[in-house]
């Protein structure tokens, strides 16, 4: 028999037992309803209940609530010239623009030369949450103004929730923002979007722009979760080792029907994701292989860790231990921009950082699927790959 | 072809040791198994039963022992020989756990482990149904789950995956564990059956001595070291008066009254089997043993009753052991008294 006939025997014989593997793999996960439940209706069933939940939510600004005190009507003493002055011609024209913002909604004006108590008043409001700003004109409001210099706008937001406080601020920002436009002051502002980003009408805005750290959250999560006791679990392994099987036709088997599974996952969320009215700038196919190498990176790190582990609860930890620290370094709650240089670094090796760019850009921008983010993920999927094999075949199973 | 006129080795072993981390496990053990015997190994906890049966199925790496070894004419200290080996050995784990997927049909399981031998769904299909039939395993279940089965339906399927390639070598490790005192004759029943039916060489590991029963032959193994191998008919042979024992029921037996026992030329053992009760063996025993009697009455020793029998294996292995621990304790003492 020559080298290559026996190699192609040899081959053959691999590829049989990588097929009945993979039946065993298919059997057993049917048999397990919890893990069918987890891989396959789940997700879809997050995506439309994340759908109906955002398009139920009209697309219109939900302005913030807010109090305006006015300082201004108290007299002010020039310093320099210790003249007295009462101006306040600026304080309406600002409650007026206040007013006529869309982000904002005016509870109360108050004006505190007559209502000495109005910040204290203003302050239980804003504690007891009827109120999320409060907006205070100083003394010297509009003798400033007229004077050409800065007309400050004291701003107390509820800080009790941090993501808010920038939303508060944009709102405040806007009543400024209409406040010098109407009054011809300076400098003036006027914001533009860019067209190609803009969604058209009839699709959700708050789905579109909600989706893409969604998308990437549950398919790295259920592909991770589904894999970290593939092979921690399966105490027959060892005893597969005593049979002509090789370690490397196991893991492949393993690999093979949980692709297959995430194949399958990310088809039923993309179908999940157009019903609930995703406009998608890029193509699909850059959809698919976007959310395809976010979850193998997702199955990867499962097995890695299962291959790891030695006992199920172990395994279990070391997902949960993993899975916090790729969530708190994803950008989700800090942008990665913001964290110190060697945190960067190691939100850049994980995986979670580049799932939320990558769709974004293919969902809102129409950017094409590989790019920077993409041969990140391909890498660390590849390096955890490798890592799990070696593992794998260096692991001792005695029977 | 009986096993007496088979002259094909199925496994040889020839100055077997096995050391882990400078730990010697293993001791010089040699033996040879032919083609369509039944082996027992035997020997307390810690006498390196496993550890041989793990370099014949190639689960000791090679840096870890030295030595002749052959299975089925193959090296396992030959890597590339080992796929070789697993092809031609079955094996049976002692808990079904890890043979089985409780989860998945009998006949899945077969599918299972039968596709690594390369093996097809129908021809796999038609050996289960041979084995399960020889091994009682009602139709009826063969398609419902593993996990719905009993304790002893699981153990029969865990033989029959270990025969479904028709491997020239079973082993099993402890088959009749964790098995009630009537099932155990059953599993052992089996065995014989199969090993019958099929030719199939049988490795057994157990501390259950009522496995000798079926074996061929019989290894006796003591802290790595083999103490004896060979049938267990020859081994009891060995045995003084070829195993004749006497048994005695003595009024307040006690060690004194033992040694006093011992005393008498002729005697080879006495072994205490019960409160009050003895086994003695000894040189001629037909000729001695009215002598012993009339010793034992005579040094005041009361004999409430009296019986003969023959030795068992499990005697055999109780003397065997204890001989190998008196004279443990003995090279103990002197080297005490030297240092």
């Amino acid at each position: 028999m020559t080298d290559r006939k026996a190699l192609i025997i040899k081959l053959h014989g691999s590829c049989y037992r990588i097929i009945r593997q993979m039946k065993k793999e298919f059997r057993l996960l049917f048999t397990d309803k919890f893990n069918m439940l987890i891989a396959i209706v789940v997700p879809p069933l997050v995506i439309l209940l994340f759908g109906f939940m955002m398009n139920g939510i009209p697309d219109e600004i939900q302005p913030i609530d807010c109090v305006v005190i006015s300082y201004d009507s108290n007299v002010y003493i020039d310093e320099s010239t210790l003249n007295e002055s009462v101006r306040d011609d600026f304080t309406l024209p600002y409650v007026n623009a206040a007013n006529e913002s869309d982000y904002l909604n005016m509870v109360h004006f108050y004006n505190a030369t007559e209502e000495i108590y109005a910040m204290e008043t203003a302050r239980m409001m804003l504690l007891s949450s009827e109120i999320k700003v409060i907006i205070s004109l100083p003394v010297a409001f509009s003798e400033f103004i007229k004077l050409g210099l800065p007309g400050l706008i004291d701003c107390v937001p509820d800080a009790s929730d941090i993501k808010t406080i920038q939303d508060t601020l944009n709102s405040v920002f806007d009543s400024v923002k209409i406040f010098v436009n109407e009054n011809n002051l300076t400098p003036q502002f006027e914001l533009t979007g860019f067209e190609e980003f803009t969604i058209p009408e009839g699709y959700s805005f708050r789905f579109n722009y909600n989706i893409t750290l969604t998308l990437s959250f549950i398919v790295f999560g259920v592909s991770m979760v589904l894999t970290i006791l593939v092979i921690v679990q399966e105490k027959p392994v060892a005893r597969l080792l005593l049979t002509p099987t090789k370690r490397s036709e196991i893991l492949i088997s393993k690999y093979l029907t949980y692709t297959i599974i995430l194949i399958l996952q990310i088809i039923l969320l993309i179908i999940s994701c157009l019903i609930c009215r995703l406009y998608l700038a890029g193509s699909l196919l850059d959809l698919f292989i976007a959310l395809f190498i976010i979850g193998f990176t997702g199955l990867s790190m499962g097995i890695f860790i299962s291959t790891q582990s030695k006992t199920k609860t172990e395994a279990n930890q070391l997902f949960f231990a993993v899975f916090i620290v790729i969530l708190l370094l994803s950008g989700i709650f800090i942008p990665i921009d913001a964290m110190p240089i060697y945190l960067q670094i190691i939100a850049y090796i994980l995986p979670l950082s580049h799932g939320d760019p990558m769709i974004r850009g293919i969902i809102t921008k129409g950017k094409s699927v590989f790019g920077f983010d993409f041969f990140a993920l391909l890498i660390l999927s590849f390096v955890l790959v490798l890592i799990s094999f070696i593992i794998f075949k260096r692991r001792k199973y005695e029977v | 072809m009986t096993v007496e006129e088979s002259t094909e080795i199925m496994v040889d072993v020839n100055d077997l040791n096995v050391i882990f981390d400078e730990k010697q496990i293993v001791y010089n053990v040699s033996f040879k198994v032919k083609k369509g015997e039944i082996i027992g190994l035997f020997g307390i906890s810690g006498a390196g039963k496993t550890t041989i049966i793990r370099v014949l199925t190639c689960q000791i790496e090679k840096k870890n022992w030295n030595g002749n070894v052959f299975v089925t004419n193959l090296s396992p200290s030959k890597k590339r020989n080992h796929p070789l080996i697993l092809q031609n050995i079955g094996y049976v784990p002692q808990l079904e756990l890890l043979n089985l997927y409780y989860e998945l049909s009998p006949m899945m399981n077969i599918e299972v482990f039968s596709s690594t031998y390369g093996l097809d769904k129908k021809e796999a299909r038609k050996i289960a149904q041979e084995l399960f039939k020889i091994l009682d395993i009602p139709s009826d279940i063969w398609n419902k789950r593993v996990k719905h089965m009993s304790g002893g339906e699981k153990k029969r399927l865990s033989m029959a995956i270990g025969l479904i390639h028709k491997p020239s070598v079973l082993f099993l490790d402890e088959p009749t564990t964790g098995v009630d005192a009537s099932k155990r004759y059953s599993i052992l029943s089996y065995l014989k059956k199969l090993n019958q039916k099929l030719d199939t060489t049988m490795f057994i590991i157990t501390h259950d001595l009522e496995a000798a029963l079926i074996c061929d032959k019989t290894a006796i193994l003591r802290e790595g070291r083999m103490l004896e191998f060979d049938s267990p008919q020859n081994l009891v042979d060995s045995l003084p008066s070829k195993g004749l024992v006497a048994r005695f029921e003595i009024s307040d037996l006690n060690e004194t009254k033992i040694k006093r026992i011992k005393e008498f030329p002729p005697v080879k053992k006495v072994l205490r089997v019960g409160n009050e009760v003895v086994e003695v063996l000894m040189e001629s025993f037909e000729e001695n043993l009215p002598q012993l009697i009339q010793y034992m009455i005579e040094r005041g020793i009361v004999i409430n009753s009296m019986s003969r029998d023959l030795a068992s294996f499990r005697r055999f292995f109780q003397i065997r052991i204890q001989e190998e621990e008196e004279k443990e304790a003995l090279l103990l003492k002197e080297g005490e008294s030297q240092f």
